[in-house]
């Protein structure tokens, strides 16, 4: 049996008697987007914390490089390289993108009690990260509230991959987005992939996973409707799938009955 | 398009310029951009309208006593201002200064007197260990609770409040404790109160030499070895501010202009002549008397600041580019000359026709029609207030009432003097910014800047004809002409020179500054072993050592500073520079305000002393500017103040840092607090309470939010020091106290309002996130449209 990078088998969360989530199997492996599919109260918060470290899984197992993990948090997760970042991207819109892009770890020069922020090259790193995941941006010193939000999610993925993520999870960036800034995320996605990342892509919106994506899973109401690979898979049975296939029927018909009335 | 080139001159060439798409900002617009210029404005403000209004507040006593009062505000507003902008509050730090004065009196006076009898040396590090329980204590509540820290902390400032009024009662049976000096007899006074209590005196001691004048008035002998005589302060003061004043000039053309490829030598021999005639202008102004040479002296030094200024000019930088401007002025552009000249006739007729010596207040609406005028504004206030809530007009017409109402009120405050110098500064004031703001709407600006210098010059020596005071007649007039200079220096300057249009980086001074440290510190250890040598105490000499030492590296930075911009290509130094320059001219004002001579400590009786807590002040503004700035602590308190959950998700220990923000708070305190008790011996039980709202109004006038993630520490030193000359000030002025709050209020407004409207316009953009919205994006998911497939097509 080859060795998956990141491997999932039956993952499950219960909180009290309530199924958070359960059987969930799917592999990430770098240079690869999974993308997980689901409606509200699908599960994806819970899969995502579980492997942001936020949360532990009550069955199944998490494999990292072969190996059963459970991670106490989010510090321990960071630390194998499983980097996430969140909807409302942690970022802090009134200071400038180089200093949101360090925060928390701030590359430093100087002697105690004169020690300082070594500046120069925080910036300099900034926009050389940037510049690789195709931004470039004018000036480091620019607010990050200043950036559109396909911007800022380019920032929060910059910087995740600068500091050695060898697994991305992306919770549902381009939710809040228009088309236009979608498509950029969409693009920065690819890129990481492309430098070797193993992304998790966690979206609602069929139409953003299937481009670009290796690997689907769709999570309906706290399970696994499955784990496909991209050639077992169209988009349009991707998009029936996940808006529930006979309930959209239903719904259509419904809605058809109304207008006609 | 090409017409309106002339309007924008800075910004607006971004396009121009190759790959780098950053347009460059001069100096004054990257100062627009700083949290604290609402601050600075308002420093100038009050600072001059004082000046003008009040004899004594300009000169050293003055100065000394507003920074007085401004140091334990400002030792407080700093750290408060950083807990701000980590978006907290601490309502106890107010208490907390009078409850560590209190606690370190109690702790050592005598059990006779209802203290403990503890040695100073324990009590002391104890008060501070005390206060920073408490703010652990505040920070670890907050933080744990999830509580706002606006309660938290007021339950903490009612236990202090409490606890002062019984423990002293408790203790002593009165409500002041230590009122009988006992504090002086507790062990390690001396060495404690040396620090907290230390002052530098400038008036020598004098004694009566014996002899008598003509007068028959005793003739008084200086005690050598007291106060700080210096007879040559004023050449070096005059030295140091004409050698800051011209690199901050120097900095701010490299800042704002293009350079050549190499120096072009006509301009630089031009230059040369007049800086050699500027200096020997100066020379003459210094050594003859006499009003003919006082205006040739003056004469020669205008004319060899601009014919420097324009050889450098030429020599240093590319020519104006002036293809632009063939097309015809802006449409404003009479209305504004006309309006200038009107509005400085208005203001030399008005200072004409009203009576000079008239020193009674009500100056302009008395009695009767005082009244009526303030009724009516009141009236026209309500009335436009109540039809623009009904959305008949617009929401800033009842401002009308407000000013209306304000005319009277003014004129309670000033004499028939004061309200002539206000009409007539007002006046001329709009009048010459008229003129020069029609400079930029002109194809001949250059004219036009220097029709407002001339402008300048006639109101300059309109004042001098016509005013009695020697503050008007010499100091106003003096600073008048620099100001008309200045304005044909950067009229002729950005006539010869080209802007510049790409942003530079800063130039890399760090072999310099190494130097400047390395030679530092050795002339610390040398200048201090001298001074013990000759036989002053350690701590005297190491201060001594410590100043010449920091002399001697910032002599060595700066020398680097304009050797990299006289000598070499590198673009960048202007920063530098206008640094050297800026530090210079404070420099000389220290130098000013820090020493008297002989002369000056003969004719004064008055005792003239800095305060230790002066130097704490400026010590917290530096330290705080540089750890909000520099540091990684700083970063944090930005982060915790602006997106808590954020700083926390990417490894912030958020805890951690709040904690420290409110024991640096309560630290602050300690120190305000010993500063208190050593300076008073006696501490009051209610000293310090309500004073926590003191703090947080300097601070938001100082450009911090009150929400948090944003702000300034010097803005807060700012607004302390503002604070102090306002509640000085209307002491000099001889207003009545009452008044103080008025104008404080004021003050806080529009200082707010212009710091919004700052930040607004530096930043130009939304700078709050818009949080995503997951029922309005999942609404439009629920019920799928037509399958998208442009997205798809749009992807690789």
């Amino acid at each position: 049996m080859s060795t998956e990078f990141l491997e999932m088998k039956n993952l499950s969360k219960f909180y009290g008697n309530i199924i958070a989530l359960t059987g969930v199997t799917t592999t990430v492996n770098p240079g690869e987007v999974t993308c997980i599919l689901g409606d509200n109260g699908a599960g994806k918060s819970t899969f995502i914390k579980i492997l942001a470290g936020v949360h532990q899984h009550d069955e199944g197992d998490l494999l990292l490089e072969g190996e059963a993990k459970k991670f106490a948090s989010p510090r321990e997760a960071l630390a194998h390289g499983i980097a996430t970042v969140y909807q409302d991207l942690a970022m802090v819109p009134l200071m400038s993108v180089w200093r949101n892009f360090f925060l928390g770890q701030e590359p430093r020069k100087g002697v105690w009690p004169f020690r300082q922020i070594d500046i120069d090259k925080a910036k300099m790193i900034a926009k050389e990260e940037m510049a690789k995941m195709g931004i470039d941006i004018r000036d480091t010193e620019q607010a990050v509230g200043t950036l559109s939000g396909g911007e800022r999610q380019s920032v929060a993925i910059a910087r995740a991959s600068y500091f050695g993520a060898r697994v991305l999870i992306l919770d549902e960036p381009t939710s809040a987005l228009g088309v236009k800034q979608s498509g950029v995320v969409l693009r920065r996605i690819v890129e990481a992939r492309d430098q070797g990342l193993a992304v998790i892509f966690i979206t609602h919106n069929p139409h953003h996973a299937y481009p670009v994506g290796d690997r689907f899973v769709i999570l309906k109401r706290g399970r696994s409707l499955g784990n496909w690979a991209k050639e077992e898979l169209s988009q349009a049975e991707l998009t029936q799938l996940m808006a529930g296939g006979a309930e959209l029927e239903q719904l259509q018909h419904e809605l058809a009955g109304a207008g006609a009335s | 398009m090409a017409d309106t080139t002339s309007d924008k001159p800075a910004g607006t060439a971004a396009g121009d310029s190759g790959d780098e798409r950053l347009a460059h900002r001069g100096p004054i617009q990257t100062l627009l951009t700083r949290p604290e210029i609402g601050a600075l404005l308002g420093l100038v403000g009050v600072g001059v309208m004082f000046w003008l209004v009040a004899g004594q507040f300009g000169t050293v006593g003055g100065i000394a006593n507003f920074l007085d009062t401004a140091a334990i505000l400002g030792i407080m507003a700093v750290p408060v201002a950083l807990l701000m902008i980590g978006g907290e509050f601490d309502l106890s730090s107010g208490a907390m200064t009078g409850a560590t004065a209190m606690v370190v009196v109690l702790l050592s006076i005598d059990p006779a007197s209802g203290g403990a009898g503890l040695n100073l040396f324990l009590a002391v590090p104890l008060t501070l260990a005390l206060a920073l329980s408490i703010g652990w204590f505040n920070g670890t509540v907050v933080d744990r609770t999830s509580l706002p820290s606006f309660i938290v902390t007021l339950g903490t400032f009612f236990i202090l409040w409490g606890g002062k009024l019984g423990f002293a009662k408790l203790f002593t049976d009165k409500v002041i404790v230590g009122d009988g000096g006992q504090l002086k007899d507790a062990g390690g006074f001396d060495f404690w109160s040396s620090i907290f209590g230390a002052e530098w005196v400038l008036n020598p001691q004098k004694v009566e030499s014996g002899e008598v004048d003509e007068n028959g008035q005793a003739i008084l002998d200086i005690v050598p070895g007291t106060g700080h005589l210096w007879d040559g302060r004023d050449w070096v003061w005059a030295g140091l501010l004409i050698i800051g004043g011209a690199a901050l000039l120097l900095g701010v053309l490299e800042l704002t202009y293009r350079r050549r490829s190499a120096y072009k030598m006509p301009g630089i021999v031009f230059s040369a002549v007049g800086v050699a005639v500027a200096v020997a202008g100066f020379a003459y102004l210094l050594t003859q008397g006499g009003s003919a040479s006082e205006w040739i002296g003056g004469v020669l030094v205008a004319a060899g600041v601009l014919a420097g200024v324009s050889g450098w000019c030429v020599a240093r930088y590319e020519p104006a580019d002036r293809s632009g401007v063939e097309s015809a002025d802006s449409p404003g552009l009479m209305y504004r000359l006309a309006a200038g000249v009107v509005g400085i006739v208005l203001g030399v007729l008005v200072a004409l026709l009203m009576d000079a010596e008239n020193t009674d207040r009500l100056g302009f609406l008395p009695g009767a029609a005082g009244r009526t005028v303030f009724a009516i504004g009141i009236a026209v206030a309500g009335v436009l207030a109540v039809l623009a809530a009904m959305g008949r007009i617009r929401m800033t017409y009842p401002l009308i009432g407000a000013v209306i109402m304000f005319i009277p009120t003014v004129s309670f405050l000033v004499t028939g003097q004061g309200a002539r110098v206000l009409l007539f500064g007002g006046l001329a004031g709009v009048g010459v910014l008229l003129l020069a703001s029609a400079a930029g709407r002109s194809r001949m600006p250059l004219a036009v800047s220097l029709l407002s210098a001339v402008a300048v010059v006639v109101l300059a020596f309109f004042i001098q004809a016509e005013s009695t005071s020697r503050k008007l007649r010499v100091e106003l007039f003096v600073v008048l002409l620099l100001i008309a200079l200045l304005v044909a220096v950067a009229a002729l300057a950005s006539h010869l020179c080209q802007r510049r249009h790409t942003s530079v980086a800063p130039a890399d001074l760090g072999p310099w500054a190494r130097v400047g440290a390395i030679a530092g510190l050795a002339g610390v250890v040398v200048f201090a072993v001298l001074e013990l040598i000759d036989g002053d105490g350690i701590i005297y000499s190491v201060v001594i050592g410590i100043t010449k030492g920091a002399l001697v590296a910032f002599a060595v930075y700066a020398a680097g500073a304009l050797y990299k911009l006289l000598f070499t290509s590198d673009e960048g130094t202007g920063r530098a520079v206008v640094v050297v320059g800026a530090g210079l001219v404070a420099l000389s004002f220290i130098v000013r305000l820090l020493f008297i001579t002989e002369a000056e400590a003969l004719a004064t009786n008055a005792r003239t002393s800095f305060r230790v807590q002066v130097l704490f002040l400026l010590l917290y503004a530096a330290a705080g500017t540089w750890v909000l700035a520099k540091t990684q602590f700083g970063n944090w308190i930005f982060a915790v103040g602006g997106n808590k959950e954020a700083a926390r998700s990417v490894g912030v220990p958020a805890a951690r840092a709040k904690t420290t923000l409110f024991m640096l708070v309560s630290g602050s305190a300690w120190l305000a607090g010993m500063l208190i008790a050593f300076r008073q011996l006696s501490v009051q039980a209610d000293v310090g309470n309500g004073d926590e709202f003191r703090y947080i109004i300097v601070a938001v006038v100082g450009g911090n939010l009150l929400t948090g993630g944003y702000g300034s520490a010097l803005g807060a030193a700012i607004g302390a020091i503002i604070w102090g000359m306002i509640s000085q000030g209307i002491g000099f002025a001889l207003w009545n106290s009452n008044w103080q709050f008025l104008v404080l209020g004021a003050l806080l407004l529009v200082a707010v309002i212009v710091n919004n409207y700052i930040r607004g316009r530096a930043e130009k953009a939304p700078v709050k996130t818009e949080k995503a919205k997951p029922d309005q994006a999942e609404i439009t998911i629920v019920v799928p449209k037509e399958p998208t497939s442009e997205l798809k097509e749009d992807q690789p």
